[in-house]
Protein backbone atom coordinates (compact mmCIF):
# COMPACT_ATOMS: atom_id res chain seq x y z
CA UNK A 1 0.00 0.00 0.00
CA UNK A 2 1.29 3.32 -0.88
CA UNK A 3 2.18 5.78 2.30
CA UNK A 4 0.19 9.03 2.42
CA UNK A 5 3.08 11.11 2.20
CA UNK A 6 3.84 9.56 -1.34
CA UNK A 7 0.38 9.88 -2.20
CA UNK A 8 0.28 13.55 -1.25
CA UNK A 9 3.21 14.14 -3.17
CA UNK A 10 2.19 12.31 -6.49
CA UNK A 11 -1.23 14.38 -6.34
CA UNK A 12 0.79 17.57 -5.85
CA UNK A 13 3.24 16.80 -8.96
CA UNK A 14 0.44 15.74 -11.09
CA UNK A 15 -1.26 19.09 -10.76
CA UNK A 16 1.81 20.94 -11.21
CA UNK A 17 2.14 18.69 -14.01
CA UNK A 18 -1.43 19.50 -15.07
CA UNK A 19 -0.73 23.42 -14.56
CA UNK A 20 2.48 23.92 -16.61
CA UNK A 21 0.91 21.95 -19.61
CA UNK A 22 -2.38 24.12 -19.60
CA UNK A 23 0.04 27.00 -19.55
CA UNK A 24 2.16 25.97 -22.23
CA UNK A 25 -0.79 24.81 -24.59
CA UNK A 26 -1.84 28.90 -23.78
CA UNK A 27 1.49 30.21 -24.51
CA UNK A 28 2.06 32.08 -27.33
CA UNK A 29 5.69 31.46 -27.34
CA UNK A 30 4.62 27.77 -28.26
CA UNK A 31 1.95 28.57 -30.83
CA UNK A 32 5.02 30.75 -32.37
CA UNK A 33 7.25 28.17 -32.63
CA UNK A 34 4.41 25.49 -33.68
CA UNK A 35 4.01 27.73 -36.72
CA UNK A 36 7.57 28.59 -37.08
CA UNK A 37 8.76 25.31 -37.38
CA UNK A 38 5.50 23.77 -39.53
CA UNK A 39 6.71 26.68 -42.32
CA UNK A 40 10.36 24.88 -42.77
CA UNK A 41 9.27 21.24 -42.19
CA UNK A 42 6.23 20.83 -43.90
CA UNK A 43 2.79 20.35 -43.05
CA UNK A 44 2.88 18.17 -40.05
CA UNK A 45 1.54 17.14 -36.68
CA UNK A 46 2.07 18.10 -33.28
CA UNK A 47 2.14 15.83 -30.07
CA UNK A 48 2.12 17.15 -26.91
CA UNK A 49 2.17 14.04 -24.43
CA UNK A 50 0.83 15.40 -21.04
CA UNK A 51 2.48 12.10 -18.70
CA UNK A 52 6.16 11.06 -18.19
CA UNK A 53 5.09 7.29 -18.48
CA UNK A 54 2.02 7.33 -21.25
CA UNK A 55 -0.53 4.32 -21.67
CA UNK A 56 -1.11 2.91 -24.93
CA UNK A 57 -4.58 4.13 -24.82
CA UNK A 58 -3.18 7.94 -24.51
CA UNK A 59 -1.09 7.29 -27.58
CA UNK A 60 -3.40 5.69 -29.50
CA UNK A 61 -5.51 8.96 -29.66
CA UNK A 62 -2.39 10.49 -31.24
CA UNK A 63 -1.98 9.09 -34.23
CA UNK A 64 -3.35 11.56 -37.10
CA UNK A 65 -7.49 10.68 -38.68
CA UNK A 66 -5.33 11.01 -41.81
CA UNK A 67 -2.61 8.39 -41.42
CA UNK A 68 -3.12 4.80 -42.53
CA UNK A 69 -2.38 3.27 -38.88
CA UNK A 70 -5.36 4.85 -37.88
CA UNK A 71 -7.68 2.28 -39.52
CA UNK A 72 -9.94 0.41 -37.72
CA UNK A 73 -9.43 -2.44 -39.99
CA UNK A 74 -5.61 -2.42 -39.34
CA UNK A 75 -5.40 -2.87 -35.92
CA UNK A 76 -1.79 -4.79 -36.04
CA UNK A 77 -0.96 -1.75 -37.72
CA UNK A 78 -1.94 0.28 -35.16
CA UNK A 79 -0.55 -1.11 -32.30
CA UNK A 80 3.04 -1.57 -34.15
CA UNK A 81 2.13 2.34 -34.94
CA UNK A 82 1.75 2.83 -30.59
CA UNK A 83 3.88 0.44 -29.35
CA UNK A 84 7.06 2.26 -32.01
CA UNK A 85 5.68 5.90 -30.52
CA UNK A 86 6.23 4.21 -26.91
CA UNK A 87 9.96 3.11 -27.52
CA UNK A 88 10.64 6.65 -28.93
CA UNK A 89 9.77 8.29 -25.89
CA UNK A 90 11.27 5.80 -23.81
CA UNK A 91 14.69 6.69 -25.75
CA UNK A 92 14.02 10.00 -25.40
CA UNK A 93 12.99 10.02 -21.60
CA UNK A 94 16.28 8.02 -21.16
CA UNK A 95 18.73 10.14 -23.02
CA UNK A 96 16.78 13.11 -22.16
CA UNK A 97 17.42 14.77 -25.36
CA UNK A 98 16.02 15.16 -29.00
CA UNK A 99 15.37 11.79 -30.90
CA UNK A 100 14.33 11.27 -34.46
CA UNK A 101 12.69 8.52 -35.59
CA UNK A 102 11.30 7.44 -39.01
CA UNK A 103 7.93 5.46 -39.03
CA UNK A 104 7.27 2.41 -40.64
CA UNK A 105 5.23 4.20 -42.77
CA UNK A 106 8.39 6.25 -44.05
CA UNK A 107 7.07 9.20 -42.42
CA UNK A 108 9.35 11.20 -40.23
CA UNK A 109 8.90 12.76 -36.47
CA UNK A 110 11.30 13.92 -33.20
CA UNK A 111 10.21 13.87 -29.64
CA UNK A 112 11.85 16.12 -27.07
CA UNK A 113 11.04 15.20 -23.08
CA UNK A 114 9.87 18.09 -21.16
CA UNK A 115 11.70 18.07 -17.86
CA UNK A 116 13.37 19.99 -15.23
CA UNK A 117 16.05 18.41 -13.01
CA UNK A 118 15.76 14.49 -13.10
CA UNK A 119 11.65 15.44 -12.88
CA UNK A 120 10.21 14.53 -16.67
CA UNK A 121 6.85 15.77 -16.92
CA UNK A 122 5.82 14.60 -20.44
CA UNK A 123 7.25 15.20 -24.15
CA UNK A 124 6.54 17.51 -27.05
CA UNK A 125 7.03 16.39 -30.59
CA UNK A 126 6.07 16.45 -34.34
CA UNK A 127 5.71 13.22 -36.76
CA UNK A 128 3.77 12.85 -39.92
CA UNK A 129 6.59 14.73 -41.41
CA UNK A 130 7.38 14.15 -45.00
CA UNK A 131 11.14 13.90 -45.04
CA UNK A 132 13.91 13.95 -42.60
CA UNK A 133 14.62 17.05 -40.05
CA UNK A 134 17.59 18.42 -40.10
CA UNK A 135 20.32 18.13 -37.01
CA UNK A 136 20.49 21.89 -36.74
CA UNK A 137 16.56 22.40 -37.10
CA UNK A 138 16.26 19.79 -34.16
CA UNK A 139 19.08 21.59 -32.00
CA UNK A 140 17.36 25.14 -33.01
CA UNK A 141 13.80 23.31 -31.79
CA UNK A 142 14.97 22.17 -28.49
CA UNK A 143 16.66 25.28 -27.65
CA UNK A 144 13.30 27.09 -28.30
CA UNK A 145 11.37 24.25 -26.12
CA UNK A 146 13.73 24.94 -23.65
CA UNK A 147 13.49 28.29 -23.36
CA UNK A 148 9.47 28.16 -23.60
CA UNK A 149 9.30 25.66 -20.95
CA UNK A 150 11.51 27.27 -18.40
CA UNK A 151 9.49 30.64 -18.65
CA UNK A 152 6.17 28.75 -18.19
CA UNK A 153 7.58 26.88 -15.54
CA UNK A 154 8.73 30.35 -13.81
CA UNK A 155 5.01 31.42 -14.40
CA UNK A 156 3.34 28.37 -12.72
CA UNK A 157 6.32 28.83 -9.65
CA UNK A 158 5.51 32.16 -9.41
CA UNK A 159 1.40 31.63 -9.29
CA UNK A 160 2.30 28.94 -6.27
CA UNK A 161 3.88 31.25 -4.43
CA UNK A 162 1.07 33.96 -5.18
CA UNK A 163 -1.56 31.47 -4.45
CA UNK A 164 0.45 30.54 -0.91
CA UNK A 165 1.52 33.96 0.21
CA UNK A 166 -1.72 35.97 -0.60
CA UNK A 167 -4.22 34.08 1.99
CA UNK A 168 -0.74 34.49 4.77
CA UNK A 169 -0.67 37.92 4.07
CA UNK A 170 -4.54 38.83 3.75
CA UNK A 171 -4.66 36.91 7.44
CA UNK A 172 -2.22 38.94 8.96
CA UNK A 173 -3.24 42.12 7.20
CA UNK A 174 -6.28 40.79 9.53
CA UNK A 175 -4.72 40.69 12.58
CA UNK A 176 -2.30 43.33 12.74
CA UNK A 177 -6.41 45.51 12.12
CA UNK A 178 -7.73 43.68 14.93
CA UNK A 179 -5.06 45.05 16.92
CA UNK A 180 -5.39 48.66 15.61
CA UNK A 181 -9.18 48.07 16.26
CA UNK A 182 -8.57 46.69 19.90
CA UNK A 183 -5.97 48.83 20.95
CA UNK A 184 -7.41 52.53 20.41
CA UNK A 185 -9.95 52.15 23.71
CA UNK A 186 -8.97 52.01 26.78
CA UNK A 187 -12.23 51.71 28.09
CA UNK A 188 -13.56 48.28 29.40
CA UNK A 189 -16.88 48.81 28.52
CA UNK A 190 -16.27 49.49 24.98
CA UNK A 191 -13.08 46.64 24.78
CA UNK A 192 -14.51 43.77 25.67
CA UNK A 193 -17.93 43.20 23.68
CA UNK A 194 -15.13 45.03 20.68
CA UNK A 195 -13.03 42.11 21.43
CA UNK A 196 -16.23 39.44 21.08
CA UNK A 197 -17.28 40.95 18.06
CA UNK A 198 -13.73 40.95 16.21
CA UNK A 199 -13.37 37.10 17.13
CA UNK A 200 -16.42 36.40 15.91
CA UNK A 201 -15.83 38.33 12.23
CA UNK A 202 -12.32 36.58 12.40
CA UNK A 203 -13.30 33.06 13.44
CA UNK A 204 -16.80 33.61 11.17
CA UNK A 205 -18.44 31.76 14.40
CA UNK A 206 -22.04 32.77 15.40
CA UNK A 207 -21.27 33.12 19.30
CA UNK A 208 -18.40 34.45 21.74
CA UNK A 209 -18.43 35.15 25.05
CA UNK A 210 -15.39 36.74 26.82
CA UNK A 211 -14.79 36.22 30.79
CA UNK A 212 -12.71 37.51 33.60
CA UNK A 213 -11.69 35.39 36.24
CA UNK A 214 -12.43 36.48 39.43
CA UNK A 215 -9.86 35.12 41.41
CA UNK A 216 -11.72 34.96 45.00
CA UNK A 217 -14.33 33.28 44.48
CA UNK A 218 -12.74 31.04 41.54
CA UNK A 219 -15.44 31.69 39.04
CA UNK A 220 -15.96 33.22 35.82
CA UNK A 221 -17.28 36.44 35.23
CA UNK A 222 -19.45 36.84 32.27
CA UNK A 223 -18.32 40.30 30.45
CA UNK A 224 -19.43 40.29 26.60
CA UNK A 225 -21.11 37.98 25.07
CA UNK A 226 -22.66 38.02 21.44
CA UNK A 227 -24.78 35.69 19.60
CA UNK A 228 -25.44 36.30 16.37
CA UNK A 229 -28.90 34.04 15.78
CA UNK A 230 -30.53 36.00 19.12
CA UNK A 231 -31.26 39.35 20.16
CA UNK A 232 -30.65 38.91 24.02
CA UNK A 233 -27.44 37.17 24.98
CA UNK A 234 -27.49 34.70 28.01
CA UNK A 235 -24.62 36.17 30.96
CA UNK A 236 -23.57 33.31 32.89
CA UNK A 237 -21.05 33.08 35.79
CA UNK A 238 -19.18 29.60 35.16
CA UNK A 239 -16.62 28.11 37.87
CA UNK A 240 -13.24 27.67 36.82
CA UNK A 241 -12.20 24.05 35.51
CA UNK A 242 -16.11 23.94 34.73
CA UNK A 243 -16.88 23.75 30.93
CA UNK A 244 -14.95 24.43 27.95
CA UNK A 245 -14.10 28.19 29.63
CA UNK A 246 -13.64 26.89 32.88
CA UNK A 247 -11.35 24.22 31.52
CA UNK A 248 -8.90 26.50 29.64
CA UNK A 249 -8.90 28.46 32.50
CA UNK A 250 -7.86 25.59 35.02
CA UNK A 251 -5.34 24.10 32.19
CA UNK A 252 -4.03 27.73 30.51
CA UNK A 253 -4.05 25.83 27.48
CA UNK A 254 -6.74 26.51 24.49
CA UNK A 255 -9.87 23.97 24.47
CA UNK A 256 -11.19 22.44 21.50
CA UNK A 257 -13.88 20.33 20.66
CA UNK A 258 -16.27 20.49 17.31
CA UNK A 259 -18.25 23.10 18.05
CA UNK A 260 -16.31 25.15 20.66
CA UNK A 261 -13.04 26.70 21.10
CA UNK A 262 -11.86 28.53 24.09
CA UNK A 263 -8.48 29.85 24.68
CA UNK A 264 -7.20 31.53 28.03
CA UNK A 265 -6.00 34.87 27.89
CA UNK A 266 -2.85 34.93 29.89
CA UNK A 267 -0.69 37.80 31.41
CA UNK A 268 1.07 36.38 34.31
CA UNK A 269 -1.52 34.45 35.07
CA UNK A 270 -5.16 33.49 33.55
CA UNK A 271 -7.09 36.33 33.78
CA UNK A 272 -9.32 35.12 31.28
CA UNK A 273 -11.17 33.92 28.75
CA UNK A 274 -12.61 33.85 25.15
CA UNK A 275 -14.64 31.07 23.45
CA UNK A 276 -16.58 30.93 20.53
CA UNK A 277 -18.99 28.36 19.76
CA UNK A 278 -20.83 26.95 15.95
CA UNK A 279 -19.16 27.74 13.40
CA UNK A 280 -21.49 30.03 10.21
CA UNK A 281 -20.26 27.11 7.64
CA UNK A 282 -21.10 24.35 10.48
CA UNK A 283 -17.31 22.85 10.07
CA UNK A 284 -15.65 21.85 13.03
CA UNK A 285 -13.07 24.08 14.55
CA UNK A 286 -9.81 24.05 13.22
CA UNK A 287 -6.18 24.32 14.11
CA UNK A 288 -5.78 27.36 12.00
CA UNK A 289 -8.46 28.72 13.88
CA UNK A 290 -6.81 27.94 16.71
CA UNK A 291 -3.86 29.30 16.31
CA UNK A 292 -6.00 32.86 15.06
CA UNK A 293 -7.54 32.83 18.29
CA UNK A 294 -4.18 32.47 20.25
CA UNK A 295 -2.62 35.31 17.99
CA UNK A 296 -6.15 37.25 18.78
CA UNK A 297 -6.36 36.13 22.75
CA UNK A 298 -2.88 37.94 22.96
CA UNK A 299 -3.32 40.91 21.71
CA UNK A 300 -6.59 41.37 24.13
CA UNK A 301 -4.69 40.68 27.22
CA UNK A 302 -2.40 42.96 25.99
CA UNK A 303 -5.28 45.39 25.59
CA UNK A 304 -7.47 44.61 28.63
CA UNK A 305 -4.51 45.02 30.73
CA UNK A 306 -3.76 48.49 29.67
CA UNK A 307 -7.39 49.48 29.90
CA UNK A 308 -7.12 47.75 33.47
CA UNK A 309 -3.82 50.00 33.68
CA UNK A 310 -5.48 53.03 32.92
CA UNK A 311 -8.59 53.10 35.33
CA UNK A 312 -6.44 52.36 37.82
CA UNK A 313 -4.44 55.60 36.90
CA UNK A 314 -7.52 57.33 36.50
CA UNK A 315 -8.79 56.09 39.90
CA UNK A 316 -5.00 57.22 41.31
CA UNK A 317 -5.48 60.85 39.63
CA UNK A 318 -8.96 61.25 40.94
CA UNK A 319 -8.40 60.25 44.04
CA UNK A 320 -5.56 62.90 44.41
CA UNK A 321 -7.73 65.49 42.97
CA UNK A 322 -10.16 65.08 45.88
CA UNK A 323 -7.28 64.59 48.82
CA UNK A 324 -6.25 67.87 47.16
CA UNK A 325 -9.69 69.82 47.35
CA UNK A 326 -10.58 68.22 50.74
CA UNK A 327 -7.56 69.43 51.73
CA UNK A 328 -8.22 72.92 50.57
CA UNK A 329 -12.02 72.56 51.80
CA UNK A 330 -10.53 72.84 55.67
CA UNK A 331 -9.50 76.47 55.23
CA UNK A 332 -13.07 77.21 53.84
CA UNK A 333 -15.60 74.85 54.12
CA UNK A 334 -17.72 74.74 50.71
CA UNK A 335 -15.19 76.42 48.61
CA UNK A 336 -13.67 73.43 46.91
CA UNK A 337 -15.67 70.45 47.53
CA UNK A 338 -18.76 70.54 44.87
CA UNK A 339 -21.63 68.92 45.07
CA UNK A 340 -22.55 65.65 43.46
CA UNK A 341 -25.35 67.46 41.69
CA UNK A 342 -22.85 70.31 40.15
CA UNK A 343 -20.76 67.22 38.69
CA UNK A 344 -23.86 65.65 37.41
CA UNK A 345 -25.27 68.47 35.94
CA UNK A 346 -22.23 69.47 34.05
CA UNK A 347 -21.31 65.82 32.73
CA UNK A 348 -24.90 66.12 31.29
CA UNK A 349 -24.81 69.62 29.71
CA UNK A 350 -21.44 68.65 28.01
CA UNK A 351 -22.49 64.87 26.49
CA UNK A 352 -25.53 66.91 25.22
CA UNK A 353 -23.33 68.93 23.78
CA UNK A 354 -21.49 66.28 22.55
CA UNK A 355 -17.98 66.53 24.04
CA UNK A 356 -16.36 63.06 23.51
CA UNK A 357 -14.82 60.56 26.59
CA UNK A 358 -11.40 62.37 27.36
CA UNK A 359 -13.16 65.92 27.18
CA UNK A 360 -16.21 64.80 29.80
CA UNK A 361 -12.81 63.50 31.97
CA UNK A 362 -11.15 67.13 31.97
CA UNK A 363 -14.73 68.67 32.80
CA UNK A 364 -15.15 66.32 35.41
CA UNK A 365 -11.08 67.06 37.11
CA UNK A 366 -12.67 70.68 36.33
CA UNK A 367 -15.48 70.08 38.63
CA UNK A 368 -13.44 69.35 41.34
CA UNK A 369 -10.43 71.78 40.85
CA UNK A 370 -11.79 74.44 39.76
CA UNK A 371 -11.43 76.73 42.49
CA UNK A 372 -8.17 75.67 43.96
CA UNK A 373 -6.80 78.60 43.18
CA UNK A 374 -8.77 80.40 46.30
CA UNK A 375 -5.86 78.62 48.83
CA UNK A 376 -4.40 81.69 48.29
CA UNK A 377 -7.08 84.07 48.96
CA UNK A 378 -6.87 85.42 52.49
CA UNK A 379 -9.32 83.21 54.72
CA UNK A 380 -10.89 86.28 55.72
CA UNK A 381 -11.57 87.57 52.64
CA UNK A 382 -13.54 83.74 51.26
CA UNK A 383 -15.27 84.19 54.82
CA UNK A 384 -16.46 87.73 54.86
CA UNK A 385 -19.91 88.07 55.74
CA UNK A 386 -20.03 91.76 54.13
CA UNK A 387 -19.62 92.94 50.35
CA UNK A 388 -15.59 92.58 48.84
CA UNK A 389 -13.57 96.18 48.64
CA UNK A 390 -12.18 96.65 45.15
CA UNK A 391 -8.72 95.38 46.17
CA UNK A 392 -10.20 91.95 48.07
CA UNK A 393 -12.25 91.42 44.73
CA UNK A 394 -9.02 91.86 42.70
CA UNK A 395 -7.78 89.41 45.15
CA UNK A 396 -10.42 87.15 44.45
CA UNK A 397 -10.03 87.34 40.62
CA UNK A 398 -6.62 86.37 40.79
CA UNK A 399 -8.11 82.66 41.78
CA UNK A 400 -8.08 81.02 38.04
CA UNK A 401 -4.54 82.20 37.38
CA UNK A 402 -3.55 81.14 40.55
CA UNK A 403 -5.81 77.99 40.17
CA UNK A 404 -3.79 77.24 37.07
CA UNK A 405 -0.09 77.49 38.90
CA UNK A 406 -1.00 74.93 40.99
CA UNK A 407 -1.88 72.15 38.80
CA UNK A 408 0.22 72.97 35.81
CA UNK A 409 2.99 70.93 37.11
CA UNK A 410 0.47 67.86 36.56
CA UNK A 411 0.54 66.12 33.88
CA UNK A 412 -2.66 64.21 33.93
CA UNK A 413 -4.61 67.84 34.37
CA UNK A 414 -3.01 69.34 30.99
CA UNK A 415 -6.39 69.74 29.54
CA UNK A 416 -8.21 70.90 32.50
CA UNK A 417 -6.13 73.91 32.61
CA UNK A 418 -8.14 75.97 30.09
CA UNK A 419 -11.42 75.12 31.82
CA UNK A 420 -10.01 76.44 35.27
CA UNK A 421 -8.41 79.68 34.11
CA UNK A 422 -11.50 80.66 32.19
CA UNK A 423 -14.31 79.73 33.95
CA UNK A 424 -15.26 83.40 35.65
CA UNK A 425 -15.14 84.32 32.05
CA UNK A 426 -18.82 86.12 30.54
CA UNK A 427 -20.46 85.03 27.00
CA UNK A 428 -20.09 88.88 26.73
CA UNK A 429 -16.86 89.62 26.67
CA UNK A 430 -17.13 91.01 30.33
CA UNK A 431 -15.70 88.13 32.49
CA UNK A 432 -12.26 87.54 33.80
CA UNK A 433 -8.99 86.75 33.39
CA UNK A 434 -8.87 87.58 29.80
CA UNK A 435 -12.49 89.05 28.96
CA UNK A 436 -12.48 86.70 26.51
CA UNK A 437 -16.05 86.38 24.49
CA UNK A 438 -18.62 83.86 22.85
CA UNK A 439 -16.76 80.61 21.57
CA UNK A 440 -13.35 81.75 22.43
CA UNK A 441 -14.27 81.13 26.02
CA UNK A 442 -13.34 77.29 25.64
CA UNK A 443 -16.48 74.88 25.65
CA UNK A 444 -16.14 73.23 29.29
CA UNK A 445 -15.14 76.57 30.77
CA UNK A 446 -18.54 77.90 29.41
CA UNK A 447 -20.87 75.15 31.01
CA UNK A 448 -18.20 75.42 33.89
CA UNK A 449 -19.40 79.07 34.36
CA UNK A 450 -23.19 78.92 34.13
CA UNK A 451 -23.04 74.90 36.78
CA UNK A 452 -21.12 77.32 39.28
CA UNK A 453 -23.22 80.27 39.06
CA UNK A 454 -26.01 77.99 39.52
CA UNK A 455 -24.26 76.17 42.16
CA UNK A 456 -22.84 79.18 44.36
CA UNK A 457 -26.81 80.72 44.40
CA UNK A 458 -28.23 78.06 45.91
CA UNK A 459 -25.33 77.52 48.86
CA UNK A 460 -25.33 79.65 51.76
CA UNK A 461 -22.57 82.57 52.00
CA UNK A 462 -21.57 84.42 54.79
CA UNK A 463 -23.01 87.41 53.29
CA UNK A 464 -26.22 86.32 52.11
CA UNK A 465 -28.86 83.56 52.31
CA UNK A 466 -28.99 80.62 49.64
CA UNK A 467 -31.71 80.69 46.52
CA UNK A 468 -34.15 78.45 46.27
CA UNK A 469 -33.17 76.16 42.46
CA UNK A 470 -36.19 77.77 40.97
CA UNK A 471 -34.91 81.03 41.80
CA UNK A 472 -31.22 79.81 41.06
CA UNK A 473 -33.06 78.28 37.10
CA UNK A 474 -34.36 81.57 36.75
CA UNK A 475 -31.27 83.84 37.01
CA UNK A 476 -29.51 81.54 35.05
CA UNK A 477 -32.12 81.88 32.65
CA UNK A 478 -32.16 85.79 33.00
CA UNK A 479 -28.40 85.89 32.55
CA UNK A 480 -28.45 83.66 28.99
CA UNK A 481 -26.81 85.81 25.99
CA UNK A 482 -24.92 88.09 28.82
CA UNK A 483 -23.00 85.88 31.53
CA UNK A 484 -24.20 82.49 29.75
CA UNK A 485 -23.90 81.01 26.75
CA UNK A 486 -27.30 80.48 25.36
CA UNK A 487 -26.45 76.79 24.42
CA UNK A 488 -25.29 76.12 27.29
CA UNK A 489 -28.13 77.49 28.88
CA UNK A 490 -30.86 75.78 26.88
CA UNK A 491 -29.13 72.12 27.97
CA UNK A 492 -28.69 73.45 31.37
CA UNK A 493 -33.02 74.03 31.61
CA UNK A 494 -33.30 70.74 30.29
CA UNK A 495 -31.10 68.95 32.59
CA UNK A 496 -33.00 70.56 35.35
CA UNK A 497 -36.53 69.00 34.64
CA UNK A 498 -34.72 65.82 35.01
CA UNK A 499 -36.21 64.03 38.27
CA UNK A 500 -33.18 62.29 39.37
CA UNK A 501 -31.23 65.93 39.44
CA UNK A 502 -34.18 67.43 41.21
CA UNK A 503 -33.78 64.57 43.95
CA UNK A 504 -30.53 65.05 43.87
CA UNK A 505 -30.47 68.31 44.84
CA UNK A 506 -33.47 67.88 47.06
CA UNK A 507 -31.01 65.58 49.16
CA UNK A 508 -28.05 67.99 49.48
CA UNK A 509 -27.32 69.59 52.79
CA UNK A 510 -25.44 72.33 51.38
CA UNK A 511 -28.31 75.22 51.33
CA UNK A 512 -27.47 75.80 55.10
CA UNK A 513 -23.76 76.48 54.72
CA UNK B 1 -27.38 51.44 -4.86
CA UNK B 2 -28.89 47.48 -5.16
CA UNK B 3 -26.81 44.59 -4.57
CA UNK B 4 -26.88 44.43 -8.76
CA UNK B 5 -25.64 47.96 -9.33
CA UNK B 6 -22.47 47.42 -7.00
CA UNK B 7 -21.14 44.12 -8.76
CA UNK B 8 -21.68 45.91 -11.94
CA UNK B 9 -19.41 48.72 -10.77
CA UNK B 10 -15.66 47.16 -11.00
CA UNK B 11 -14.11 48.49 -8.12
CA UNK B 12 -17.25 47.25 -5.95
CA UNK B 13 -17.61 44.25 -7.43
CA UNK B 14 -13.57 43.62 -6.69
CA UNK B 15 -14.27 44.38 -3.16
CA UNK B 16 -17.29 42.23 -2.84
CA UNK B 17 -15.25 39.38 -4.81
CA UNK B 18 -11.89 39.83 -2.63
CA UNK B 19 -14.75 39.67 1.16
CA UNK B 20 -16.48 36.88 -0.44
CA UNK B 21 -12.98 34.84 -0.79
CA UNK B 22 -11.45 35.76 2.19
CA UNK B 23 -15.02 35.90 4.61
CA UNK B 24 -12.77 35.94 8.00
CA UNK B 25 -10.86 39.19 6.88
CA UNK B 26 -11.30 42.34 8.63
CA UNK B 27 -8.87 45.31 7.08
CA UNK B 28 -8.62 49.00 6.74
CA UNK B 29 -9.39 50.67 3.36
CA UNK B 30 -5.46 51.08 2.79
CA UNK B 31 -5.56 47.02 3.45
CA UNK B 32 -8.53 46.81 1.25
CA UNK B 33 -6.92 49.46 -1.74
CA UNK B 34 -3.76 46.76 -1.64
CA UNK B 35 -5.44 43.57 -2.20
CA UNK B 36 -7.80 44.97 -5.34
CA UNK B 37 -5.21 47.05 -6.39
CA UNK B 38 -7.22 50.17 -6.91
CA UNK B 39 -7.38 53.68 -5.74
CA UNK B 40 -7.28 54.44 -2.30
CA UNK B 41 -10.13 57.13 -2.11
CA UNK B 42 -12.05 55.40 -4.20
CA UNK B 43 -11.60 52.32 -2.26
CA UNK B 44 -13.08 54.41 0.94
CA UNK B 45 -16.12 55.61 -0.52
CA UNK B 46 -17.22 52.34 -2.22
CA UNK B 47 -16.38 50.75 0.84
CA UNK B 48 -19.10 53.01 2.70
CA UNK B 49 -21.71 52.12 -0.08
CA UNK B 50 -21.18 48.65 0.83
CA UNK B 51 -21.58 48.88 4.60
CA UNK B 52 -24.84 51.38 3.49
CA UNK B 53 -26.19 48.05 1.26
CA UNK B 54 -25.17 45.72 4.62
CA UNK B 55 -22.62 43.79 2.70
CA UNK B 56 -20.02 44.91 4.88
CA UNK B 57 -19.54 45.78 8.41
CA UNK B 58 -17.60 48.82 9.85
CA UNK B 59 -16.02 48.63 12.96
CA UNK B 60 -15.10 52.78 13.64
CA UNK B 61 -12.44 53.69 16.18
CA UNK B 62 -10.59 57.19 16.26
CA UNK B 63 -7.63 56.14 14.23
CA UNK B 64 -8.82 53.87 11.52
CA UNK B 65 -12.50 51.70 10.54
CA UNK B 66 -11.79 48.53 9.74
CA UNK B 67 -14.33 46.68 7.37
CA UNK B 68 -15.23 42.91 7.18
CA UNK B 69 -17.93 41.25 5.27
CA UNK B 70 -21.51 40.38 6.30
CA UNK B 71 -22.66 37.34 8.58
CA UNK B 72 -25.73 36.92 6.79
CA UNK B 73 -26.14 33.87 5.69
CA UNK B 74 -28.94 34.97 3.17
CA UNK B 75 -26.74 37.68 2.07
CA UNK B 76 -23.57 35.94 1.68
CA UNK B 77 -25.19 32.58 -0.43
CA UNK B 78 -27.52 35.95 -2.49
CA UNK B 79 -23.86 37.28 -3.55
CA UNK B 80 -22.41 33.71 -3.73
CA UNK B 81 -25.32 33.46 -6.29
CA UNK B 82 -25.10 36.61 -8.48
CA UNK B 83 -21.50 37.00 -8.64
CA UNK B 84 -21.50 33.27 -10.55
CA UNK B 85 -23.97 34.51 -12.23
CA UNK B 86 -22.38 37.34 -13.66
CA UNK B 87 -18.93 36.15 -14.11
Amino acid sequence: MENPTSATDKATEAQYRQELFDRLKKSLSFRRQEECFESSIEPTFWWLVEKPNPSIEDLTWLIPSGCICNKRSLIKKRAECVIHMREILRKAAQKRAIVRFACPQGLYGFAYPIAQGDKLYGFIGAYYIKKDVSDDTLNIFATFTDAIVREVQKEVELSKLYETIRPRAIALSTVHTVHRLISSTLDMNELLPRIVRLSLQVIRANRCSLKLVDARRKQLLPKATVDVREKKSKLKKIAVGKWAPGKAVKYGRPIKGADYLAVPLIDEDVIGVITVYDKIDKKPFSDFDQEIMMTLAEQAVIAIKNAQLYKEQEKLTIGSIRSLAAALDTRAPGAYIRRASTLKICLAIGQAMRMDANELKSLEYAVVLHDAGQVTVPSEVLTKPTKLTGKEFKIVKEHPAKGVEIIRHIKALKTVIPIILHHHENYDGSGYPKGIRKDQIPLGARIMAAVSAFEAMITKKPYRPPMTVDQAVAEIKNNSGTQFDPKIVDEFLKVMKRKDIRALLKKEPYEHR
Amino acid sequence: MSIDDALRSAIHRKIIEFFHENQASIDTPRGVSTWVNEDRAKVRKALEDLVALNILTAHRVSSTTGYCYTRDTKVISRIGKLLKETT
